[in-house]
């Protein structure tokens, strides 16, 4: 599932920082937001008095969750907020919750994954009364959990093959005829399922249930022509650079990456991308308390501090007011804008909470055989 | 008891000695009988009593799919792996200084990268548009796509996995009585026959050892499919993966845990009769 958003997130703020595109002071303000700062690694954090452990997906978006979003919580509460980027899928939260040692605070997951443990009992209703369902994006502050960032499935292209007439729809990423060469897809099935039901014509409106047996049957399609199931969103950036795959889809932060690299050799469009949150989870008996998970929640809910992430990170906003402050330079990468947002399909998480895991089992079915 | 009679220095001995006796048995168990046990117990209590999780794998298509995957790349990795790193031993036992020294290089410096390195390492060669497909070009065998499957999957493999296979059989080799050889030959034996009916006989059983060692290794490969199989050569190891990570299907991926365990077990004890067998014969 997108488990390797933030594992993601952060490679891609070490790649701008290294490539120069970010400064180190941005860099380092990426890492606080995605939460990884204090340790420069995916090391395990147990949380103390005056501590606070957010955990996240590790690689950039450590020192991206530093930079936008820890550093100055930590600074402002007199408190240490440490950073876990080991990754917090459902399993490793279902072993936190089971283990009775919990370690992490706030878990920056998946929605669908973490209803699914929460309707176990193993997370913390999220205090409605603390964090603000105002700003949040309509539908997407959930029981166990509150969307803090978007990201979107989008269609990458060869832009010097297909410029002229670059594909508009999953209809034409499924046409090989028209749009010749290779394709990708993720190997999590997050966002494939989508993409095959709308090449095969189903509404954009009415998506959800998906009609699971259909979009295998979509998939069996493209297969043939499939060169790989990414798992990890460097991997997709190296098919599309080096042009093994004619068309991907991506996680539009790692488009944008392999546009930049390549000078728009690739390039990529939001027609038909699928807009995914992650969410703030806290398993019950975190060690700093409820009541501080929460706070930390509401403090990352500030407007600035968003746009720092989509500086940083490339995600999108939650928060409806940070749109008005993006600058016009990132503008195309605020995936949850109102513009923007209009050519995509919003994921419908209670769909992946209560079908995702047999319909992983299908979709993994289907790629191996 | 004879503590009493024990001097400081023969207490000291005795204790040091029993404690270095009981220590494995006892890490052993801590570290991996306990869990193991553990494994076992969620394999029939999760989601609740019952077999109900061995029963899934063992009638779902989807997992009888995997297995039998997974048993076919392991098959065939291991028999191509045997063959060539029995040549490469056999040039490391028995060539001369310089030669056998450099196939003794040639041997280790893989051995000591790192698996995801070398599974990087062939995406590069094997990957389309890459070396290989190249070479395939400029010797006119164009679009033949070479990255990507389940060759290249049983490619990383086989890389892998040579070294190992090279020690167990050189340490036969170098076993083998060369004198025994020396007197074939003097007896009017030719040299082709000298190796095949005194030399391969004898290093059989490092040959064995090698097959069960490099088909059980073979069995639990999980970064190299993953890395070079484009996400289609999805084998046990990674079921296991997705089960305990993914799906947090904690019952099913410990059951399929204790299928593979099984299952190693089974060939090894396999392996051990047929050495007996082959010892046997060979009296």
């Amino acid at each position: 599932m997108n488990n390797d958003l933030k594992t993601e997130c952060l490679e891609l703020l070490k790649d701008s920082h290294l490539a120069g595109r970010i400064d180190r002071r941005t860099f380092l303000t990426g890492l606080v937001l995605l939460g990884v700062a204090p340790h420069l690694g995916p090391r395990s954090a147990r949380a103390a008095d005056g501590q606070l452990v957010v955990t996240n997906w590790g690689g950039d978006a450590v020192g991206a969750f530093e930079t936008a979003l820890t550093g100055s919580y930590a600074e402002q509460q007199g408190i240490a907020v440490k950073i876990d980027g080991s990754g917090p899928t459902k399993g490793a939260m279902k072993a936190q919750f089971e283990s009775g040692a919990v370690s992490w605070d706030v878990c920056d997951a998946d929605p669908g994954a973490t209803k699914s443990l929460g309707e176990a009992g193993m997370i913390e209703p999220i205090d409605y009364k603390v964090v603000d369902r105002e700003k949040v994006q309509a539908g997407f502050a959930y029981e166990y959990s509150v969307a803090n960032y978007f990201l979107s499935y989008v269609i990458a292209y060869d832009a010097k093959q297909f410029g002229d007439n670059p594909p508009k729809s999953w209809a034409d990423f499924w046409n090989v005829e028209k749009y010749p060469g290779k394709r990708s897809l993720y190997k999590w099935m997050s966002g494939c399922m989508e993409a095959a039901l709308l090449a095969d014509g189903v509404p954009m409106d009415q998506l959800y249930p998906l009609d699971e047996e259909r979009a295998i049957r979509k998939l069996n399609e493209i297969k043939p022509h499939i060169v790989s199931f990414w798992d990890s969103g460097a991997e997709s950036q190296q098919l599309m650079r080096d042009g093994e795959a004619s068309m991907a889809l991506m996680w539009h932060t790692r488009a944008n990456l392999v546009e930049k690299d390549t000078g728009g050799a690739v390039s990529w469009t939001y027609a038909q991308g699928v807009l995914a949150p992650s969410g703030w989870a806290v398993i019950k008996g975190n060690p700093a308390g409820s009541a501080r998970a929460m706070d930390f929640i509401r403090y990352c809910q500030d407007p600035a501090r968003q746009v720092d992430l989509l500086r940083t990170l490339g995600c999108g906003p939650t928060n409806p007011l940070a749109h008005d402050l993006v600058p016009a330079e990132l503008k195309r990468l605020d995936c949850s804008s109102a513009e923007n947002m209009s050519q995509q399909v919003l994921m419908d998480m209670d769909w992946y909470s209560a079908r995702g895991d047999q319909a992983l089992e299908k979709y993994l079915a289907m790629t191996a055989s | 008891m004879m503590r009493a009679q024990s001097t400081p220095v023969r207490r000291y001995a005795a204790t040091g000695s029993l404690a270095m006796l009981w220590a494995l048995p006892v890490i052993l168990t801590l570290a991996y009988v306990l869990p193991f046990a553990g494994v076992t117990l969620w394999s029939v209590t999760r989601p609740e009593l019952g077999l109900q999780n061995y029963v899934r794998i063992f009638t779902g298509a989807d997992f009888q799919a995997i297995f039998f995957r997974t048993a076919w790349v392991c098959l065939v990795s291991t028999a191509i792996t045997i063959p060539i790193a029995y040549l490469l031993a056999y040039y490391w036992v028995m060539g001369s200084g310089r030669r056998s020294r450099l196939v003794e290089i040639c041997i280790f410096i893989p051995f000591w990268i790192s698996v995801l390195v070398r599974a990087f390492g062939w995406v590069v060669i094997l990957r389309n548009n890459g070396l290989a497909s190249d070479v395939a070009n400029a010797f006119g065998l164009g679009g033949l796509s070479t990255g990507r499957n389940v060759w290249s999957v049983i490619t990383g493999m086989v890389h892998f996995m040579v070294p190992f296979a090279v020690l167990p059989m050189a340490s036969v080799m170098r076993k083998i009585d060369r004198r025994v050889l020396l007197a074939a030959l003097g007896l009017g034996c030719r040299p082709l026959g000298v190796f095949w009916r005194i030399y391969l006989p004898m290093s059989l059983p490092g040959v064995f050892s090698a097959l069960a060692m490099t088909f059980i290794f073979s069995l639990g490969f999980f970064v190299t499919p993953m890395i070079l199989g484009g996400g289609r050569v999805v084998l046990t190891a990674e079921t296991v993966f997705v089960q305990m990570f993914q799906t947090a299907n904690w019952g099913l991926g410990a059951a399929l845990g204790v299928v593979l365990l099984v299952a190693v077990f089974a060939i090894l004890w396999l392996s051990q009769r047929v050495m007996r067998i082959e010892q046997l014969m060979s009296r």
